[in-house]
């Protein structure tokens, strides 16, 4: 954690700076340093090996603090325990102050190289009560002011910033990002989550009005397949029944033998194809806003027109459903049991062909007057395109 | 907000069981070769209406609009879907039990009387109205505008409060 945590201060402007500056003064000390320290401690080598490689200030404190302060590693411990902690909260700041330490391979690590980093000016003088005052005095201090002091004087800086880091104001925002923090510029931030929110509302292109009206046009597509559909078999089965039927209705019982396997099926067709040809040219009239259907029915609108005579039609046809059958159940009236006295075959068939007619007529007729405009879709205008036409005035009296 | 994939899948779903219905309405009396088969085909349509109009319900939680407690707001746009849809149901049962009840001896019989020709037209003709509102309600529901709150909810929220 402590390394994956460490990366993105790197980033921040004054790091370099400062680590350019303790380099340039340390690095006189350091070779004196060097010799001493391979031999006092063997416990501060480890560290000492993972910051020599990344900069030359890492290596310089440790031993300086061994040389004078023989009980440091006890200190070290101490704060240890405590480091840990805060290395996940501030380790921006120590990244500013000395960022080859946030480098180390983990945050224990990591801290006691700092600690050994930080103390030279300031031990040599006085000691932690007066680097708590300073602690105390820097919390009001402000982004600008500790960049300079700390070109200033980089290693005091240095020394006292690691745990004040905490609730200094940074200009950077910390976004965790796959379980790891990254620094980010506010403003960065917010051009980016406005760039978020564009594209969210730019990304769902295939909307569920979209979904809705792609279903509403598919459904018109078959409505205009089963009007002409419609209008087609209507004329055939006319065409049919006369036929058989003879000249001046003259031969009834050689359409009832022919056309008995017909007449259900035909029956059930009609009523499909009527079913889907009525909804769809409700569908173009918007039939729901009856005052709209209405006032274009008077208006003698081709489509609403169209859409009158197929609901007249289904009516029609719907009701000559108990004749079908009786025509399907034919059997010769010499026939025991049979449904057909001799001599009613006219009675029951001549309004039965009568209402095929009409019904034939009106669904041509609904067919041509569809045929007429077959572009309109009153229902996609009015439910889809009505966010500006179908509240306009709330929407005007709202803004004023 | 309602998902694009959710919404197509009811949608589907919808549609199926509105085919369903519209299927067995033309063709039912063509299957009768023996009751069962009937019997079968309108139990399946009865639960075919039952479970749209549960869908078309759980739409209904689903938006914006009622899940601010404006119910009213929501069966005052929809009431003709939802009391249409009840009827049909009531007319889709009643003829199935009428029907069902003079074919079960023999289902090749010829049982029209007048009353059975009536309701059979009326529940014939609400089918097709049923499924022109049913559809266009279902296709409203997929308006963003119900799964947000916006200027023309407030202004509806504060005439329902007047």
């Amino acid at each position: 954690m402590g390394k994956k945590q460490v990366r993105p201060p790197r980033a921040l402007p004054p790091a370099p700076s400062a680590v350019q500056d303790d380099v340039s003064q340390s690095r006189p000390k350091r070779k004196k340093s060097r010799t001493k320290a391979t031999l006092a401690s063997a416990s501060l080598e480890g560290f000492d090996e993972t910051v020599v490689h990344r900069s030359s200030e890492g290596i310089e404190p440790p031993t300086n603090e061994l040389k004078e302060h023989p009980e440091a590693p006890v200190q070290k411990r101490q704060r240890k325990t405590r480091l840990p902690l805060e290395l996940e909260t501030s380790f921006t700041q120590k990244k500013t102050s000395n960022p080859s330490l946030l480098r180390n391979e983990n945050g224990i690590d990591a801290e006691p190289t700092e600690e050994a980093v930080i103390p030279k000016p300031r031990r040599k003088t006085k000691k932690t009560q007066k680097a708590q005052l300073q602690y105390a005095n820097e919390l009001g201090v402000e982004d600008e002011d500790i960049i300079t002091d700390e070109q200033t004087t980089p290693e005091q800086q240095s020394r006292f910033t690691a745990p004040t880091g905490i609730s200094q104001p940074v200009g950077k925002v910390f976004v965790e990002k796959s379980r790891r923090f990254q620094a980010a510029d506010r403003s960065e931030l917010i051009k980016t989550t406005e760039n978020i929110d564009v594209s969210m509302d730019m990304k769902p292109s295939w909307t569920t009005r979209d979904v809705a009206l792609s279903v509403h046009r598919a459904f018109r597509m078959i409505g205009l397949f089963s009007h002409g559909f419609l209008a087609g078999c209507a004329v055939w089965n006319i065409v049919v029944i006369y036929v058989l039927a003879g000249d001046q209705l003259s031969d009834l019982s050689n359409l009832l033998q022919h056309y008995k396997t017909l007449a259900y099926p035909f029956q059930s067709l009609l009523y499909l194809l009527l079913a889907l040809s009525t909804v769809s040219a409700f569908d173009r009239i918007d039939f729901a806003k009856t005052s709209v259907a209405i006032r274009n029915f008077f208006a003698l609108d081709p489509t609403a027109l169209a859409s009158f005579l197929y609901l007249t039609a289904l009516i029609l046809s719907l009701s000559q459903q108990m004749t079908s059958d009786r025509i399907h159940l034919y059997t010769p009236s010499s026939v025991n049991g049979s449904l057909w006295a001799a001599g009613i075959e006219e009675q029951i068939l001549q309004p039965w062909i009568v209402v095929n007619l009409v019904v034939a007529l009106l669904v041509g007729l609904s067919w041509l007057f569809l045929s007429y405009r077959p572009g309109m879709d009153l229902s996609e205008e009015l439910m889809f395109f009505s966010d500006v036409d179908e509240y306009p005035d709330t929407e005007i009296k709202a803004s004023s | 907000m309602l998902q694009t994939s959710n919404y197509s899948l009811v949608l589907s779903l919808q549609f199926l069981l509105l085919s369903y219905d519209l299927f067995v309405n033309s063709f039912s009396e063509l299957l009768r070769i023996a009751p069962v088969i009937q019997l079968v085909l309108f139990i399946i349509q009865d639960i075919a209406i039952l479970f749209n109009i549960i869908i078309i319900f759980l739409m209904f939680f689903n938006t914006f609009v009622f899940q601010a407690g404006l119910v009213n707001l929501l069966f005052h746009k929809f009431k003709g879907t939802i009391i249409l849809t009840a009827v049909y149901f009531a007319l889709s049962i009643s003829l199935h039990v009428w029907v069902m009840n003079l074919r079960w001896k023999s289902s090749n019989s010829f049982v029209w009387t007048d009353g059975l020709q009536t309701l059979f037209v009326f529940q014939r003709l609400a089918a097709v109205l049923y499924c022109y509102f049913y559809k266009r309600t279902a296709m409203r529901l997929g308006d963003p505008r119900f799964y947000q709150d916006s200027l023309w909810l407030r202004k509806e929220f504060m005439q329902v409060r007047r």
